[in-house]
């Protein structure tokens, strides 16, 4: 039939018939392909076209600032340019090349990471960052990059700044890049792989509450990857600010006291025995964290690779020497195993379960009691007062006042230190040369700074034990309510009020005509201990003090330590005064802190709020 | 024009439709080229184009269309001269020697060859009517149309020169040619195509495929060796084979088939041999392109993808006309020529592309119709010459936007931007409303 009949002149209507229906039908394909694509797959290509020509530029939001507890600006924010690349269609590697030699020369930056970077950002078809807070001439040069290679730009962000530089270092601690770890963990919390994190200290605890949200600018270009425009600016959302219980002047006065000691290593804390609020803390060897962010790649390495991570003030272990002696007085005054009037003889030695043991002072201090005892810390006093108190007992006291236990302050790699006595040794025999050695803080028993610190608040406010720490408020961006840390009590020592009173004398003597004479402050009364603990190298220098004015309750407890310092008043003596100095609002030009330096004017653009209060001191 | 009716003299439909497609294509054309550097020469030479177009349409609808058919000898020399001529003479616009450059104007020749090709095989089936079943009309068709495709392979523009040939068995279909002879010939074409398709596939499917497979074979044979030669040898043999053994079985089969069978067997993998070691790079990129777009999107799969998420993205109503990022912002190539299906996509969205499919369905069921009404052979064999060609392009071109198609740059007669192709398209348009207004009249 096809081949037959046909009813006009002419070919044949059944041919033509399904000549039309084989065409129909490819129509009829045609348009179910564009049902398919246009309607049933619509928003994934739209999708997709959306990401063809959109690049977002992302900028670092301003981290939320740290401020001490005056107001004044411990860490913050100032604008940085980074040198961004985005990779225009149809780029070649040799085109690549060339680039990255033309940048590396401006940035003297390595030139094969560069290649690389730029390779990857083609790939993936990303912007990426090629250098981060451009040093001002680099900017201009490569700024002029800009017309010659598409896809090269410049942006502003807020880059983290710390104005005291080498200051509180180790509490505040740094900002750096994520690990591989880190990434995994941050991924899903909005973090890309280019932000940086708090790496140690306030920064990293208080991480998610610092961070702000990125902004960004949501450009549009071409196939080319030629910007044809802005599409939106998105704007970042500053992180929420911290407020410190830290006071900066003892702060400074803390580290340049540490960082200019004998040996130049060492930890100290301050704490206000009313709250067991921290002043400061300070651990040296420490660091400037601005080095961290530095556009100079080689001093960022170098930071890196001579870190010292080691926070001394709470992960550092020391045996407490005669500044235990408090702890034994506290412990036989208030259980009745002697009284202050009992008398030892102290002829530079004594025998104790046929072994000898010595007073540092070689020429013996005569006849002893208790104010001239630990005031003179008479090692011989204190070895027969420990017998007669026990070492069960002196254990449990030391115990009492927080020893052998974390502080539990917000921070990581908090030590315990070691308790020791019969219960810590437990089965083992304990001998009378074990608590002799107890009594003056040698031996086994280690403690840290902190909880020295934490020893000598207790001892100000006749028995309060406190959980130290660092916040007073955070003011949470985004309508969050205020956070206000209230103060945490975590024990008491329960002493006699002549204990107290014997003691708080004894500490007073030590200063005033003791071996803690350094630390006189005139107009105020000053209470400590010396410490000088025995170990395989030089001594190391330990003074627990606190201070208040005349009728008041003590408001500063100190504990400094400086290692291999050999003389606790020599040592740690001084660097415990200039902090109370500080604490007291007293002119010490040594150690006064000072405000943002001079040309340091926080950039408009980054400010947050209105500009803070600059230090103003408490009366 | 004697004893016409004058009630229904023109085809409205048609004229309409393709009206319908003129306005989008002008529309889509001054959308996508508004970013591209030339924007104005662009438009200047469109309506130009259109002006020109118009005349022609009224010269192919003025005359008695019996004309074409009178001078046909004269339309195919001119088609041989100008596809010659442009050999010589011509000027190489994206590697193919196919323009003609005057000072104010340039034309590519081979649209007029499209359209006189066409008039001229209508003609010489028309003819050759009585004897239309013959094995020597089918090879003087076949030779007629060869000689232009050969002429357009040398320029060289593989993929124009291909269009020819479907055109040519929908007319010989159309005219009623046996259908053994049709199959040789489609069977022919499509080993011929095949072949180059397998050898891609092979490539880049089993890249180091050992010896003794299938892939390897296949590769061996493209590159006309002793392989090939076993290979054809083979493809005999099998034939023979199996001859023998329908003669064995007493099945009594006729002997030209085999002997049908047999050679276009060889002579289609002779010609899928040739075309296959002719491809340019980017042609057989494109092959790779349509047969694994998952190889390389930003290759020779780019174009496509990009087309296909323009026409995507567009929707249901389309971004918007001049609001289309991905042809503003170049994402989309050759957006006013080739894709410009494209742009209407996503510009004009599902409403736009399927309203532009809609009117050239109708245009072509108005030739269609055309082709059954035509009160000669003639008449019918130019309007279902002219309908099939349309078809193809539709199939081609927007197939190719959609991804359903490999990428040949066809474009589509009367939308794409093209001076040339409007001018020509508008011409035969004129021929076909001729052929429809003389349905009635005997001359």
């Amino acid at each position: 039939m096809i081949n037959g009949r046909s009813s006009r002149v002419g070919p044949l209507q059944d041919r033509i018939s399904l000549l039309w229906m084989a065409i129909y039908l490819c129509g009829a394909g045609l348009g179910a392909r564009l049902v398919h694509l246009q309607v049933v797959q619509r928003a994934e290509y739209a999708l997709a076209a959306e990401r063809n020509r959109t690049q977002i530029i992302y900028q670092a939001a301003p981290r939320g600032r740290f401020y001490d507890r005056d107001g004044v600006v411990l860490a913050t924010n100032e604008p940085a340019f980074s040198l961004i690349y985005l990779p225009p269609k149809g780029s070649t590697a040799q085109g690549l090349a060339s680039l990255a030699e033309e940048i590396a020369k401006h940035l003297d930056a390595d030139r094969k990471g560069l290649q690389e970077k730029l390779q990857q950002a083609m790939r993936e078809e990303t912007a990426v960052r090629l250098a981060e807070n451009l040093p001002t001439r680099a900017m201009f040069r490569l700024s002029e990059l800009k017309t010659l290679y598409p896809g090269i730009d410049l942006v502003v962000e807020a880059r983290r700044r710390y104005p005291f530089g080498r200051f509180a270092s180790h509490l505040l601690g740094y900002m750096g890049r994520m690990d591989q770890h880190s990434w995994g963990q941050f991924k899903a919390r909005g973090y890309r792989i280019d932000s940086r994190i708090g790496k140690m200290g306030l920064e990293r605890v208080f991480e998610f509450e610092l961070r702000g949200k990125d902004g960004g600018i949501v450009m549009e270009v071409d196939a080319q990857g030629r910007l044809k425009g802005i599409l939106e600016r998105i704007p970042w959302q500053p992180g929420s600010n911290i407020h410190l219980t830290l006071d900066a002047a003892v702060q400074k006065a803390a580290d340049e006291g540490l960082r200019s000691s004998l040996t130049g290593r060492g930890a100290a804390a301050a704490l206000d025995p009313r709250t067991g609020a921290i002043l400061a803390m300070s651990s040296a060897p420490d660091f400037d964290p601005n080095d961290f962010l530095s556009s100079d790649p080689d001093l960022v390495k170098r930071t890196a690779a001579e870190l010292p991570e080691f926070n001394r003030a709470i992960a550092g272990a020391y045996a407490p020497g005669s500044a235990f002696k408090v702890v034994v007085g506290a412990a036989g005054l208030n259980e009745g195993r002697f009284t202050t009037s009992d008398a030892v003889y102290c002829p530079g030695h004594t025998e104790i379960g046929g072994r000898v043991f010595l007073c540092w002072e070689a020429k013996g201090h005569r006849t002893m009691t208790w104010f001239p005892g630990l005031t003179n810390s008479c090692d011989v006093y204190f070895y027969r007062m420990g017998l007669r108190t026990g070492g069960a007992l002196i254990e449990r006291y030391a115990g009492m006042f927080g020893l052998g236990a974390k502080t539990n302050v917000a921070l990581k790699w908090e030590k315990k230190g070691n308790l020791f006595g019969p219960r810590a040794k437990g089965a083992r025999a304990w001998y009378d040369g074990d608590t002799a050695n107890l009594a003056i803080g040698q031996g086994e028993l280690l403690v840290t700074p902190m909880q020295m610190a934490v020893l000598a608040a207790a001892m100000a406010s006749r028995g309060v034990v406190w959980r130290p720490h660092f916040t007073s408020r955070i003011e949470y961006t985004g309508g969050r309510p205020e956070y206000k840390q209230m103060p945490e009590q975590v024990g008491t020592v329960a002493l006699k009020e002549s204990t107290w009173r014997d003691l708080h004398e004894a500490m007073r003597l030590v200063v005033s005509s003791g071996t803690g004479r350094t630390a006189i402050i005139p107009g105020l009364e000053v209470y400590g201990k010396t410490g000088t603990s025995q170990n395989p190298g030089k001594d190391h220098a330990w003074f627990v003090s606190f201070a208040a004015r005349p009728g008041e309750v003590p408001s500063v407890a100190v504990a400094v330590l400086v290692e291999n310092g050999e003389h606790g008043g020599s040592a740690a003596g001084p660097i415990a005064r200039s902090m109370m100095m500080a604490a007291f609002g007293m002119a010490d030009p040594q150690a006064k802190a000072s405000p943002l330096p001079a040309g340091m004017e926080v950039p408009h653009n980054l400010r947050a709020e209105p500009p803070a209060r600059l230090a103003t001191r408490r009366p | 024009m004697l004893g016409a009716s004058t009630k229904g003299r023109v085809d409205w439909a048609l004229v309409l439709a393709a009206s319908g497609l003129i306005v989008t294509g002008t529309i889509a054309v001054l959308s996508a080229s508004s970013h591209i550097p030339g924007y104005h020469g662009v438009l200047q030479r469109h309506f130009l184009a259109l002006a020109f177009g118009i005349v022609l349409f009224l010269f192919g609808f003025g005359f008695k269309y019996q004309i074409f058919q009178d001078q046909s000898r004269i339309i195919y020399a001119l088609v041989l001269a100008v596809m010659v001529g442009v050999l010589f003479a011509g000027t190489v616009r994206r590697g193919h020697r196919s323009w003609f450059e005057f000072s104010l104007i340039s034309f590519q020749p081979m649209e007029f060859a499209r359209i006189g090709v066409i008039l001229t095989l209508a003609s010489f089936l028309d003819r050759r009517g009585r004897r239309i079943t013959e094995l020597s009309t089918v090879g003087a068709a076949l030779a007629l149309v060869g000689a232009v495709m050969v002429l357009i392979l040398i320029q060289p523009d593989f993929a124009s020169a291909l269009t020819f040939f479907p055109v040519l068995i929908a007319m010989l279909f159309c005219a009623g040619a046996s259908m053994e002879h049709l199959a040789v010939l489609v069977g022919y074409g499509a080993v011929a195509i095949a072949f180059p398709l397998a050898y891609v596939l092979c490539q880049v499917h089993f890249p180091d495929a050992g010896p003794g497979t299938l892939a390897r074979m296949v590769m061996e044979t493209g590159r006309l060796g002793w392989t090939t030669a076993a290979v054809l040898m083979g493809i005999a043999a099998a034939v023979a084979a199996v001859w023998w053994v329908a003669v064995m079985m007493r099945v009594r089969p006729r002997s030209g088939y085999f002997i049908a069978g047999a050679a276009i067997l060889i002579a289609g993998l002779l010609s899928g041999i040739m075309v296959n070691r002719q491809l340019k790079g980017y042609q057989r990129n494109r092959f790779v392109a349509f047969l694994a777009p998952e190889t390389d999107i930003q290759g020779a799969s780019y174009n496509v993808h990009q087309s296909v998420i323009a026409i995507g993205s567009g929707g249901l109503w389309g971004k918007g006309l001049f609001s289309g990022t991905q042809s503003r912002l170049g994402f989309l190539p050759e957006r006013h020529t080739d894709f410009v299906y494209a742009v209407i996509g996503e510009e004009m969205g599902f409403v736009g592309a399927l309203g532009v499919l809609a009117l050239y369905l109708t245009m072509i069921w108005r030739l269609i119709e055309t082709a059954r009404l035509s009160r000669d052979r003639y008449g019918s064999l130019v309007a279902g010459g002219l309908a099939s060609m349309f078809a193809l392009h539709l199939a081609l071109n927007a197939g190719m936007c959609l991804g359903v198609v490999p990428v040949a740059g066809i474009p589509l007669p009367l939308v794409s931007y093209g001076g040339s192709s409007l001018a020509v398209t508008m011409w035969a348009l004129g021929i076909a409303n001729n052929i429809y207004s003389h349905r009635y009249s005997f001359l």
